[in-house]
C-alpha cells in the first residue's frame, strides 16, 4: 500500500457496561471532587510532563474514570507532582491527590 | 532494718517490668543505628557538646524552659511533677542515707522510707529538717497534680484551646500517675498519725486523722493506704514504657544524641525511635495547626501522627494529610522534628522505584541566553509570568547577564515528588537539573521559589554555584547599589512562606527589601511562628475547600494589620493568598520592579 504520511484510527468504543468499574468507583469515593471534571484540558495544557513528553493527564484520568486502566499506571509514572495542573483546573479537583490515588490504585494493571 | 513487707511487692514488679523494658528498648535501638551515627557519636562522645546536653536536661527534662516560654501555668505544671519528682527521690535517697548510713538499702527502703523509719527516734534537728523539706516537696508536686486535674476541665487556662485525646493505655498511665502522690499523701499521713513523724503537711494531715478515727482504725488502714501507694507506683511503673511517660526517661538520650550530631533522615533510621517515643502528647503542637483551626481537621497534628506512628497504627491519609509547614514542630517543647519524620513515613509508604519512568527527561534544554547567573523560575513562577518579567526587568536594570533555565518549561526541582515519599523518583528530576546547570556553567543559581530553592540548598550537590532566593539576591543588588528604588509611603504587610522562613531560615532579606521601597507592618504571628497559605505543596489529600478556609483566615490576619497591599516571596503562596483576600497581592520582585528608578544602570 502507498504510505500518504497518514493513519486511520481504528475505531473504538467504551463499554461501561462491560467494563470494570469497582477500582473508578473506589477511586470516586476517595476523591469526589473528581465528579466534577468538566474535561476542559486545562490540567494537560499547563502540564509540565505534558510539554516534554507524551503524557496527556485528562485522558489519563478520563479513561480511568471510564474503566479503561490499561497502561493508566505507567502513564501516571511519568507525573512529577509539580502541582500547576492543581492551581489552574477550573473545579478545584485535587489533581496531584487523583495521581498518587490512580498509582495507588493500578499498580497491577 | 526488715524491709521484706508484703504491701511493697506491686512496687517492685513495676521496677522491674519498667527498667528490663526500657533497657531492651535502648540497648536495642542503639544497637540498629546505623555505622554513620555510631561514628557521630564516637567523634562527639568526649566534647563540649555532652556538657551541653547535660545542661539541656536540666533545663528541659527537669525544668521544662521551653513550656514555660508557652505559657507560665502550663510550664509550672510540668515542671512541677518533673522536676518535683526528681527532687523528691533525691532528697529521699539523701534522707534514707543520713539516717541509715551506707548500708545497702533496696529501693522500696528509699521510696517508703516514711514507713521503715517510723519506729526509729525523730526528735535531732536535722531529721526534722528533711522531714520539713519532703513535705514542701510533695506540696509542691502535689500542686502540680492539681493543676493537671484542672487542665483536663479548663485547658484554656494554660493557654490551650485543645488538648490531646488520649488512647486506653495513657488513660491507665495517667490515672496512676494522678493517684501516685495523692495517695502517698495519704499513706504518710497515716503512719504520722500512729508514730507521730510527719512534718507540716503529712503531720498536719495526720492530727486531723488520728482526731477522727481510733488507733485501731488507723492500724488496719495504715497497711491499706501502703498497700494503695505501692499499687499506684507498680501499676504506673508497668504501664510506663508503653504510654506516653516513656518520654520521661527518653527526652534524656534523645538530647544527647542530638547534641551528638545524630538527626533523622529522608528515610527511616533507628534514631526514629527516639523521637517518637520522646513526645509525651503534651498536645502543644495541636494549636497552632490550621488543618485544626481552619479546616477542622483532628487526626493528623504531630502529637496524633507520632502517636499512630509509634504504635504501629499509622495510615496513609493520617501521613499524608498535612502541610508540612512546621507550625508545630516549631512550638514542639521537646524539639522533635515532626517534619522529617513524617517525610520518611511517606517514603516508607509511597516510594518506589523509577525504573525508567523519567527516562523521558534525560537531555532536557530549552534554556536560553547565557551568563554566569542562572535563574531557575520553577514551577510555580511559570504559572506567575508577572513574576518572571519583573524578574527580567530587575536583572536588566542591574546590568546582569542572565542564563534562564526553564523560561520555555523545564524540569521539575523534585521537592514535590520528594515531599510526597517518592524520593527515588525525585532524585531523576534532581540529576537532570544538576546536569544543566553544571553544563551552562553558572556561578550563581537564583530562585524566586522557596520550594525550589528548599530543594537546591538541601539535596543537590552544586558544588561552586551559590544559591539565592531571588529575595536574598535583590537585597544583595541594593546593599551594593547595583539597583536604585524610589521609596514610597505605600505600607505592605509581608507574609512568610513556610519554605522560605521556616524551611531555610530566610526572614530577614525580603524584609530589607520591602523596607527600601515602603513601609513594612507585621502581622500578628509573623516570622516563625507565620501563617500557611494552605496550598502547600506537601499535601496531596485536603480539598479545595479546605484550602480556601486557611487562604482566607491568612487574609484576614494580614489584613489586621492595616496594610494596603500585601507581599509575599512564593509564587504558589501569591496564588493563594489572592483567593482568601481583597487586597492585592504582589510577590517581592513585582514591587521591586514596579519601584525601580531611572537614574539605575542600564544594562550594556
Ligand atoms: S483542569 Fe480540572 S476540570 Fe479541566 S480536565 Fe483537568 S481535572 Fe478536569
Ligand atoms: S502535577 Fe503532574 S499532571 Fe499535574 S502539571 Fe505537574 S506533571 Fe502535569
Ligand atoms: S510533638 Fe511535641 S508538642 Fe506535640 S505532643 Fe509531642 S512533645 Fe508535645
Ligand atoms: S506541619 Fe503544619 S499542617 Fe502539618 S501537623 Fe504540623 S502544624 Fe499541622
Amino acid at each position: 500500500m502507498i504510505d500518504f504520511g497518514f493513519g486511520v484510527n481504528t475505531a473504538r468504543a467504551i463499554n461501561m457496561d462491560t467494563n470494570d468499574l469497582d477500582t473508578a468507583r473506589e477511586i470516586f469515593d476517595r476523591l469526589p471532587d473528581l465528579q466534577t471534571c468538566i474535561a476542559c484540558g486545562s490540567c494537560t495544557a499547563t502540564c509540565t510532563a505534558g510539554a516534554i513528553t507524551s503524557f496527556n493527564f485528562r485522558k489519563v484520568h478520563t479513561l480511568v474514570r471510564r474503566g479503561e486502566y490499561g497502561e493508566a499506571y505507567a502513564e501516571m509514572s511519568k507525573c512529577m507532582l509539580c502541582g500547576k495542573c492543581r492551581l489552574v483546573c477550573p473545579r478545584g479537583i485535587n489533581t496531584r491527590g487523583v495521581v498518587m490515588l490512580i498509582k495507588k490504585k493500578l499498580g497491577d494493571y | 532494718m526488715n524491709f521484706n513487707s508484703p504491701f511493697a511487692l506491686p512496687f517492685s514488679i513495676g521496677c522491674v517490668v519498667m527498667f528490663a523494658v526500657i533497657a531492651y528498648k535502648y540497648v536495642r535501638w542503639l544497637y540498629i543505628m546505623p555505622d554513620s551515627d555510631k561514628r557521630q557519636i564516637k567523634a562527639n562522645i568526649f566534647s563540649r557538646r555532652t556538657w551541653q546536653a547535660v545542661g539541656e536536661c536540666v533545663t528541659e527534662s527537669l525544668l521544662h524552659r521551653r513550656i514555660f516560654r508557652v505559657n507560665p501555668v502550663l510550664g509550672y505544671m510540668h515542671m512541677s511533677l518533673a522536676f518535683g519528682w526528681f527532687l523528691l527521690i533525691a532528697t529521699g535517697f539523701v534522707e534514707t542515707v543520713a539516717y541509715m548510713g551506707w548500708t545497702p538499702v533496696p529501693l522500696r527502703g528509699h521510696v517508703f522510707f516514711k514507713y521503715y523509719s517510723r519506729e526509729m527516734p525523730h526528735t535531732e534537728m536535722w531529721q526534722m529538717v528533711f522531714t520539713q523539706v519532703m513535705d514542701a516537696l510533695l506540696l509542691f508536686v502535689l500542686s502540680g497534680v492539681a493543676l493537671a486535674w484542672c487542665k483536663r476541665v479548663y485547658s484554656k487556662m494554660m493557654g490551650m484551646r485543645r488538648t490531646t485525646r488520649h488512647v486506653w493505655g495513657d488513660r491507665i498511665a495517667l490515672t496512676a500517675l494522678w493517684c501516685i502522690f495523692p495517695a502517698r499523701l495519704l499513706a504518710e499521713s497515716t503512719t504520722a498519725a500512729l508514730w507521730h513523724n510527719g512534718g507540716f503537711l503529712t503531720g498536719t494531715v495526720g492530727s486531723l486523722l488520728a482526731s477522727s478515727l481510733s488507733v485501731e482504725a488507723l492500724l488496719r488502714m495504715e497497711n491499706a493506704v501502703w498497700l494503695f501507694y505501692a499499687l499506684a507506683l507498680g501499676v504506673f511503673f508497668c504501664a510506663m514504657p508503653f504510654s506516653r511517660y516513656m518520654h520521661i526517661f527518653t527526652e534524656v538520650p534523645l538530647i544527647f544524641l542530638r547534641r551528638w550530631g545524630v538527626t533523622s533522615d529522608d528515610r527511616p533510621k533507628s534514631f526514629d525511635h527516639f523521637q517518637l517515643e520522646a513526645c509525651s502528647r503534651c498536645g502543644i503542637c495541636i494549636d497552632p495547626c490550621q488543618l485544626q483551626r481552619d479546616a477542622g481537621i483532628n487526626n493528623v497534628q504531630g502529637v496524633y501522627f507520632l502517636r499512630d506512628r509509634r504504635y504501629n497504627m499509622l495510615s496513609a491519609e493520617v501521613a499524608d494529610t498535612c502541610l508540612m509547614c512546621g507550625r508545630c514542630s516549631e512550638r514542639c517543647p521537646v524539639g522533635l522534628d515532626i517534619n522529617k519524620l513524617r517525610q520518611n513515613s511517606r517514603y516508607s509508604l509511597h516510594n518506589s522505584p523509577s525504573f525508567r519512568r523519567y527516562d523521558y527527561l534525560r537531555g532536557v534544554d530549552s534554556s536560553v541566553g547565557s551568563g554566569k547567573v542562572g535563574y531557575f523560575a520553577g514551577c510555580m513562577t511559570l504559572l506567575s509570568p508577572r513574576i518572571m518579567l519583573a524578574m527580567e526587568k530587575i536583572f536588566d536594570s542591574a546590568g546582569e547577564q542572565v542564563w534562564w533555565a526553564d523560561r520555555n518549561g523545564g524540569v521539575c526541582c523534585g521537592r514535590p515528588l520528594k515531599l510526597a515519599g517518592e524520593i527515588d523518583a525525585a532524585r531523576e528530576m534532581m540529576r537532570q537539573n544538576t546536569a544543566l546547570f553544571v553544563k551552562h556553567g553558572i556561578t550563581t543559581l537564583v530562585t524566586s521559589c522557596p520550594i525550589c530553592l528548599k530543594v537546591f540548598r538541601e539535596d543537590y550537590n552544586l558544588p561552586g554555584i551559590e544559591i539565592l532566593h531571588h529575595s536574598e539576591y535583590i537585597a544583595r543588588l541594593l546593599d551594593e547599589g547595583r539597583l536604585k528604588v524610589k521609596c514610597n509611603q505605600t505600607e505592605y504587610t509581608y507574609h512568610d512562606p513556610c519554605e522560605l522562613g521556616r524551611g531555610c531560615g530566610v526572614y530577614e532579606p525580603p524584609r530589607q527589601v520591602i523596607q527600601s521601597v515602603g513601609q513594612l507592618l507585621e502581622p500578628e504571628e509573623t516570622r516563625n511562628h507565620a501563617l500557611c497559605c494552605g496550598s502547600s505543596i506537601a499535601n496531596t489529600t485536603i480539598s479545595d475547600g479546605a484550602q480556601l478556609r486557611i487562604a482566607e483566615s491568612l487574609g484576614r490576619s494580614l489584613e489586621a494589620t492595616g496594610a494596603q497591599s500585601i507581599v509575599t516571596a512564593c509564587p504558589l503562596c501569591k496564588k493563594a493568598v489572592k483567593r482568601g483576600t481583597k487586597l492585592p497581592v504582589y510577590d517581592l520582585a513585582e514591587v521591586v520592579a514596579d519601584n525601580l528608578t531611572a537614574q539605575s544602570p542600564q544594562s550594556e
